[in-house]
């Protein structure tokens, strides 16, 4: 990501501190974060949206990371 | 049968189109999709009077993309709400971490299903004037999709 560009820092530092733990508690899940509140686990990205959204209100961002031990790399060919 | 697996008697919509077969080879297989915000925040935004735009493009259809990918312009038009960042690869080496947002995906014209909350990618496709998105395979699990070289055909059943 840019180094000026700060979106989602706060939820990114949320999801770190606590990966270790959902790891063995959330391993699949999708987590919603907004700011420094965890809002919830969600099996698939929609349901995870909705209360995302619900949580966070129109027009606000908010983290929505499914758990793995390592972050994925999407290949683009 | 498998969690998962799908019988191509059970995909209901099929839409057949033929560019040719030079086009089709030059091109690849692309199709005009609507992008947009998702539905759950259009429904509630416009219960208060607010208004959000929809974007006609052209959408490549990439078994190479493992998710899908739009130009960052888009997602800045139809205001997109960011939802993580991506660690994204390309074919040329290029690596870094893309801003990912939930959009609605549909298709105009068609019978195809939508999408009414997906995850995009905003990552530059540069050098390409025939579209400004990659319809990945996070979109095709939910396809059967028939490349016909030699006819210049392509097929969709969902």
């Amino acid at each position: 990501m840019p180094p000026e560009d700060r979106t989602l820092q706060e939820e990114l530092q949320v999801f770190e501190e606590h990966r270790h733990e959902w790891l063995s508690s959330n391993l699949g899940e999708f987590v919603v974060i907004v700011g420094s509140k965890v809002i919830g686990f969600h099996p698939d990205y929609e349901s995870a949206f909705k209360a995302g959204l619900s949580a966070a209100g129109l027009g606000k961002n908010f983290l929505l990371r499914q758990v793995w031990a390592e972050e994925p790399v999407y290949l683009i060919y | 049968m498998g969690r998962g697996t799908c019988l191509p008697h059970l995909l209901k919509v099929r839409l057949k189109w033929r560019p040719n077969s030079s086009k089709l080879l030059l091109e690849g297989p692309h199709i005009e999709i609507l992008v947009s915000t998702t539905r759950p925040e259009f429904e509630e935004g416009r219960a208060i009077g607010l208004e959000y735009q929809e974007l006609r493009v052209h959408a490549l259809i990439d078994t190479g993309a493992s998710l899908t990918v739009i130009n960052p312009q888009i997602a800045t038009t139809c205001k997109l709400l960011q939802t993580d960042w991506n660690r994204i690869t390309t074919v040329g080496g290029m690596a870094g971490s893309y801003p990912a947002y939930a959009a609605a995906i549909s298709f105009p014209e068609t019978d195809l299903p939508n999408f009414d909350v997906i995850r995009v990618v905003a990552c530059p496709i540069i050098e390409q004037r025939f579209f400004s998105c990659l319809i990945g395979r996070d979109i095709l699990r939910k396809w059967l999709l028939t490349y016909d070289g030699p006819n210049g055909e392509v097929e969709l059943k969902a």
